[in-house]
């Protein structure tokens, strides 16, 4: 069995999406709900054990393990027509199912409680696969339970499974609305730590940005979650179509993820999707959205802004860049076509890339579910490096600071182990993700193999970098 | 010979000769029937009759069968019919066509205009077996002696046994005596007129070297029939010819005419002696008329004498010319059917003479239109003379005589007979091997020759690149001018259906066609295209359709062009360790069990062709495949060659797929190793890149040092980036930029495909241009300029794991370190750690420093590179290789380097 990965979904919104993408890959594999393989599916042209196994009755099972602290997602889920898909041993909820109060520090220590019965399920999953290649781990970071406990089984994972990718797809909250979340920057701080640290690659769903595409773009004026999940699916299985239907390249999560990644610390990828259309669009042709495209279309449009998963905020030094980019094309393609837009983009300077090193548009070309109508000839996913992802950590360190000056409620985090003697747990994890920015403002710049850390609480004198170690120790 | 067979081929001898609509079958149903449903005895004798009515003996036979029939059963009435006619039938063919010409009608003469005479046919040839049989027996027995001169006797019937007897001895003598001069002329070249004279003379003291009579080959024999030799028996003629009334002398030089006519020296028109030189005067001949003779006559005697000139000539030319190859044999036949419709008009003439009807003037108007025909079918007989044409060059001559022949359609008319004739046995062969791809072509006179040594099943591997090629090729030139342009047509229409056989289908010719060559009509053209587009769509449907070439050359497309990713992924995790060995040590064995397990297991389980995947450890690099592949081609001792390498498995690795005849046409050894070829250099790469991401994965290990730390190891990150980049550069520019759009072309051609010699051009020209562009030719060095950059790249990820150990330790003690002592950061791991790490790796260089010698080494060996395509680009544009430049340099972050080694080049 090749490469086999195994997906964790944690708490409300790591369920909600990794539901949606199971949904998606049954229906593009043509498995029903039940995990029958349908009959019309019986090709085999593509990889289904990459996410399934097949049970003794050749039902299809995903690889997948749900994790919450409270039960209501999971029980929709379970109540759904996609019930006896899931292997019942692989849903876990906590017995008192009250939940981590959308605390990280709760969360955190209840993943430390339950961590055994969790490796239970995820050792035996792992024992399940011949050669697994690795860990998707579907979570939001402002939550309690997807951030606190994500980050938490991030950590072990990490150290159980040393040679194991880690890939997770995040969800950052909305920054447009107020949150019901008051320690939400708190909550997404604690989780970038983990994130930067444990994770090597993480895939960045803006909730801000998935709310105005589907706003803008979809013209959907109030978009439900069911709406935003079903971008966030699309998202996810474009972005592993490339294992599940091989060709000649990037076909393991290893050799999809490396290229994107020059330094281990940077490895936050956004996403882009074109053509965007809604649920009702595909039903009807005659929408505004319908066109013709083709590759170097489908390639222009990824580069622009507007269709990125991710809100940046305005550039206005303009000085942020590609580090690295591979589009994912689907459809029918004419392959001729491939380099005559690379040119194009190349010669109009379309992109702007990092001068420290040699970087380009890699184009995987891929073939795609047959069993998935869709109405366009050709769509394409791009995930980009791009440095300015680090806009939104310093926004996430911006509602820390203001949070933290404040000592706002830092009561409810006290309360638990890991906060219990200091906060240093915070300090360090603002440290980390400030560290995270600087590195990626660094990468914008020719002397990026030259740059060096400054401590946040040095900036101002970057020349004395002995001291370093008792200002950093002292803020302990 | 069972009699149900001989009666079968002796009625469909006699159907076939009387052109009439039965079949042996239908005769034979008839006279099997019962006898409520049979015909009358003279609706049954009708039949008989019809069929046989060109045999002389027919109404005797038809008598004899009818007192039969109303006797006994008509089945054995049948039986007495058939024996009167299988003595016929049982004689060579050549004897049979004698009688034939012995009897009257010739679908010869209807066309030509000599038998446009306005005498009725039948009536006269009755009466020139009474009269008059020293003239037709001449050509009949001119052609074969014995059997020809008895087959005619035969036809002739037996009532005139006596005087046929008679005719045949007389008609011996004459024989002889020419026969004998002929061959002692043959043996004194130059012969002259003189020598044969005297040599006439000579015959009572023939020589005892001369063979005797019989024993004399016949062409020799009968050539001298046409020297205008005194002929015994002549001696009625008088030459005091002034001394008659002119009444009488017209009558008496119009019968020397006709003798002369038929190249019987008579005394008034003598033949003058020819130029000794040859040439033009061997054939032609001058007469002199003799001075007694009335001027007014002689004037019209002289008008048409070159009538015998040009039969006479043509004669000679036809003996001469007699058994050099089944086309002039034919023609042969054919003038000797226009030879005898010439003595037909010569009796006519005769006999109106006897009727004393015949006057000078009015030969000379019958003769006329002969005269125009007989001279233009001596002008092309002398074309081919003195070209010495045969075989398919005499079809090219009469064909272009035809077309220049088009304003005059009498003549055109004659030749176009002819040349139907002539063509006829080049029009069997044609179509034997249009329509069923068999050669039967004893004199080598077709147009394709078949090398049978090359044959398929005795080289199972090697066999199809040459046999394509070898097993049968076209004589340029001999090939039939009007066949010319069909000439690759025929040549492949027949190679098909030799393939199609040997797949072991029949093969069936749906279509009864019917070859013959006809101007006009140009009906040859569309039965040789019919016949094509019949064997190429069979060969394309047993080779498409039947052995599915496409869906193997795709699985040969997803192993040995790496489509198939996630196999080639899982059969290197399983081979790694068998291939990281040196070649010597690798168990071929093992390799072949993990790759019957990947293939189990991995998608390409439900690929009905996976299990013509086999592992193949070759013996040499892929620079050294690669150089022996383009200088040798396909030459067999290159296979094995001597010099084992030190080479690690993975170098030497390489797919095979075998198939089976005949897809093997396609996917032969050489088209096989040129998959290998492109499949080693992308496995390398592959392999390379996946060690790249080996180090990747257990470098993401950095993420946990503290930020201070990392950046020591960033100059190593990013070298490994530069490696990723240029080597999955390479990697995507060979596969999504060369092979895949090769192959959609490939596609997308092969949709359209005609033949299979399409097909393979077809594919030669995806391999190969994929060969190239992925620089896998050897007049660049490109390719060893890729290797070179795997093996830096190999090296470096060796390097990197070997220090891991080190760093991992000194960085993560160091940050055990750190928040334990609470001292956060020792401001130098470098002073504390690094230096023993250093040493411990090579006392002589820091790691810092080591990394920054690779990457300079990297750095060269990639811009040189890049270098030296940026040069073959402008030398050549027409490649593609500068996208792969531009690939890899797509941000401009090679530039500067590149212009900087440019400049250095420009300096010196």
């Amino acid at each position: 069995m090749p490469s086999e990965i195994i997906t964790l979904q944690l708490g409300q919104c790591g369920n909600q999406i990794g539901f949606e993408f199971w949904k998606r890959l049954c229906l593009e594999h043509g498995i029903s709900p039940s995990g029958v393989l349908e009959d019309f599916a019986t090709e085999g042209l593509d990889r289904k054990d990459v996410f399934f196994y097949q049970a003794d009755d050749d039902h299809y099972i995903p690889r997948a393990v749900l994790l919450d602290l409270e039960p209501r997602v999971i029980n929709t889920i379970m109540g759904s027509a996609y019930s006896k898909l899931y292997n019942a041993e692989n849903v876990y909820l906590s017995k008192h199912g009250g939940g981590a109060g959308n605390n990280w520090a709760s969360g955190y220590s209840q993943g430390d409680k339950l961590q055994e019965e969790v490796f239970d399920i995820i050792d035996r999953e792992a024992d399940g696969s011949d050669s697994l290649e690795g860990f998707i781990l579907c979570h939001s970071i402002a939550g309690g339970t997807g951030s606190g406990m994500g980050s938490f089984i991030m950590e072990r994972l990490a150290d159980r499974f040393p040679k194991k990718l880690i890939q997770t797809f995040s969800v950052f909250p909305n920054q447009d609305e107020i949150s019901d979340v008051v320690v939400q920057p708190y909550n997404s701080l604690l989780t970038l730590r983990r994130l930067t640290s444990a994770a090597d690659s993480v895939v960045v769903l803006d909730n801000t940005a998935l709310n105005r595409i589907a706003c803008d773009r979809l013209h959907i004026q109030n978009p439900s979650f069911s709406q935003i999940n079903n971008l966030v699916s699309t998202i996810m299985s474009v972005s592993t179509t490339t294992l599940r239907y091989p060709s000649y390249m990037n076909n393991n999560l290893i050799g999809l993820m490396a290229p994107l990644i020059p330094t281990p610390q940077l490895h936050f990828l956004m996403t882009g999707y074109t053509p965007l259309t809604s649920d009702s669009d595909v039903n009807s042709l005659q929408t505004v959205n319908v066109r013709k495209t083709t590759v170097l279309d489908v390639m222009r449009r990824l580069l622009q802004p507007k269709n990125m998963m991710v809100s940046t905020g305005p550039d206005k030094t303009n000085h942020h860049c590609y580090i690295s980019i591979l589009n994912i094309i689907q459809g029918e393609v004419d392959p001729t076509q491939v380099h005559k837009s690379l040119q194009r983009i190349r010669d109009r300077k379309m992109a702007q890339f990092i001068p420290w090193g040699p970087t380009s548009i890699q184009v995987a070309l891929s073939r795609s579910s047959p069993y998935v109508q869709s109405n366009h000839r050709v769509s394409g996913l791009m995930l980009a490096n791009h440095t300015s992802i680090c806009s939104l950590f310093e926004r996430a360190l911006n509602q820390y600071d203001k949070l933290r000056k404040r000592g706002a409620f830092l009561d409810q985090f006290k309360r638990e182990d890991i906060f219990k003697d200091d906060l240093n747990e915070l300090d360090e994890s603002r440290e980390t993700v400030d560290c995270l920015v600087q590195e990626y403002e660094a990468a914008t710049r020719a002397n990026y193999l030259e740059f060096s850390v400054k401590r946040a609480s040095e900036q101002e004198d970057p020349r004395t970098p002995d001291d370093a170690k008792s200002v950093a120790g002292g803020s302990g | 010979m069972s009699k149900g067979e001989l009666t079968r081929k002796v009625l469909s001898d006699l159907i076939s000769e009387s052109e009439t609509p039965y079949t042996p079958d239908s005769i034979l149903r008839e006279f099997r029937a019962t006898d409520d449903k049979r015909l009358s005895v003279d609706e049954l004798v009708g039949i008989l009759k019809t069929i046989s009515q060109k045999r002389p003996n027919c109404d005797e036979v038809a008598a004899e069968v009818k007192q039969v029939l109303k006797s006994k059963d008509p089945m054995y009435a049948l039986l007495v019919f058939v024996k009167r006619y299988s003595e016929d039938c049982l004689t060579p063919r050549s004897s049979l066509k004698n009688s034939e010409m012995a009897t009257v009608t010739t679908p010869l003469q209807t066309k030509s205009s000599i038998g446009a005479s306005s005498v009725p046919r039948t009536s006269l040839a009755e009466g020139s077996h009474d009269s008059l049989g020293l003239p037709t027996s001449t050509p009949v027995v001119n052609r074969k002696s014995d059997s020809g001169a008895n087959a005619a006797g035969r036809s002739q019937g037996n009532r005139e046994e006596d005087r046929e007897l008679g005719d045949l001895s007389l008609m011996r003598e004459r024989l002889l005596l020419g026969a004998s001069n002929r061959s002692l002329s043959t043996f004194r070249p130059p012969p002259t007129e003189k020598s044969l004279k005297s040599s006439s003379q000579k015959t009572l003291v023939n020589p005892p070297s001369a063979p005797p009579p019989t024993g004399v080959p016949e062409e020799s024999r009968t050539h001298s029939l046409w020297d205008f030799n005194d002929v015994d028996g002549n001696s009625a003629l008088d030459p005091e010819i002034a001394a008659l009334p002119i009444e009488s002398q017209q009558n008496e030089l119009l019968t020397q005419l006709l003798y002369c006519f038929t190249g019987i020296r008579v005394p008034c028109i003598v033949p003058i002696p020819p130029d000794p030189s040859g040439g033009l005067s061997s054939y032609k001949t001058e007469f002199a008329i003799h001075n007694q003779v009335d001027r007014s006559l002689a004037e019209l005697v002289r008008k048409i004498l070159p009538l015998a000139s040009y039969f006479v000539g043509i004669q000679r030319m036809v003996a001469d010319l007699d058994g050099q190859g089944q086309v002039i044999n034919a023609l042969n036949a054919a003038l000797t059917d226009v030879s005898h419709d010439f003595y037909l008009l010569l009796m006519q003439a005769e006999d109106e003479l006897e009727r004393n009807e015949l006057t000078m003037q009015k030969l000379v108007y019958y003769m006329q239109p002969t005269l125009w025909v007989m001279e233009e079918i001596w002008t092309t007989m002398f074309g081919l003379q003195q070209g010495e044409l045969r075989g398919a060059a005499v079809l090219t001559h009469l064909h272009g005589r035809i077309k220049r022949l088009e304003g005059d359609r009498e003549a055109q008319k004659v030749i176009i007979g002819l040349m139907g004739k002539a063509a006829e046995p080049y029009m069997r062969m044609l179509q034997l091997w249009i329509q069923k791809g068999v050669i039967v072509d004893r004199q080598q006179e077709f147009l394709v020759e078949d090398y049978e040594e090359v044959h398929c099943n005795q080289l199972p591997e090697h066999y199809s690149d040459g046999y394509w090629e070898k097993r049968y090729t076209l004589r340029r030139d001999h090939i039939p001018s009007f066949l010319e342009k069909y000439s690759d047509k025929i040549l492949r229409t027949g190679k098909y259906l030799n393939v199609v056989r040997q797949c072991g289908k029949r093969v069936m010719p749906t279509q009864q066609m019917h070859l013959e060559y006809d101007p006009t009509s140009e009906q040859h053209v569309s039965v040789i295209n019919e016949a094509y587009y019949f064997a190429a769509r069979m060969l394309l449907d047993v080779l498409l359709a039947e052995n599915d070439l496409m869906g193997h050359l795709q699985s040969v497309k997803r192993y040995l062009l790496l489509n198939q990713g996630d196999f080639t992924m899982q059969f290197m995790d399983a081979c790694e360790d068998e291939l990281s060995k040196n070649v010597d040590l690798v168990l071929p064995m093992t390799l072949e069990n993990l790759l019957g397990l990947t293939l189990r297991i991995s998608s390409a389980r439900d690929d009905p062709y996976k299990d013509h995947l086999h592992c193949e450890l070759l013996p040499y690099d892929l620079v050294t495949q690669m150089s022996k592949i383009i200088k040798e081609d396909n030459k067999e001792e290159y296979w094995q060659t001597q010099d084992r390498l030190d080479l690690s498995g993975l170098e030497c690795f390489a797919f095979s797929y075998e198939v089976k005849w005949p897809v093997s046409l396609v996917l032969n050894h050489l088209a096989i190793s040129k998959y290998q070829m492109l499949f080693r250099q992308l496995f390398y790469c592959k392999h390379v890149e996946r060690q790249l991401c080996k180090i990747w994965k257990e470098n993401s290990i950095a993420k946990k040092f503290s930020p201070q730390a990392a950046e020591l190891y960033r100059s190593a990150f990013t070298l490994r980036q530069r490696m990723m980049n240029a080597i999955q550069n390479l990697e995507y520019y060979m596969m999504i930029e060369i092979i895949e759009p090769n192959w959609h072309i490939f596609i997308e051609k092969m949709q359209a495909v005609e033949n299979v010699d399409n097909v393979l051009q077809l594919h030669q020209d995806f391999i190969d241009s994929c060969l190239k562009n992925c620089m896998l030719s050897e007049s660049s060095h490109l390719n060893r300029a890729i290797f070179k950059l795997c093996k830096i790249c190999l090296k470096f990820c060796d390097f990197i794991q070997r220090s891991q150990r080190f760093f991992l330790d000194a960085e993560l003690k160091s940050m055990v370190c750190d928040s334990s002592d609470d001292s956060s950061d020792e401001s130098d791991p470098e002073c504390l750690h690094r230096p023993q790490l250093e040493t411990s790796l090579d006392p002589a260089d820091t790691f810092s420093e080591r990394v920054k010698r690779f990457d300079l080494e990297f750095t060269g060996i990639l811009i040189s590179f890049l270098q030296k395509i940026n040069i073959m680009a402008k030398k050549n544009t027409a490649d593609r290789f500068i996208n792969l430049v531009h690939r890899i340099n797509y941000n401009g972050f090679y530039t500067d380097l590149m212009d900087k080694l440019c400049m250095k080049d420009a300096l010196g």
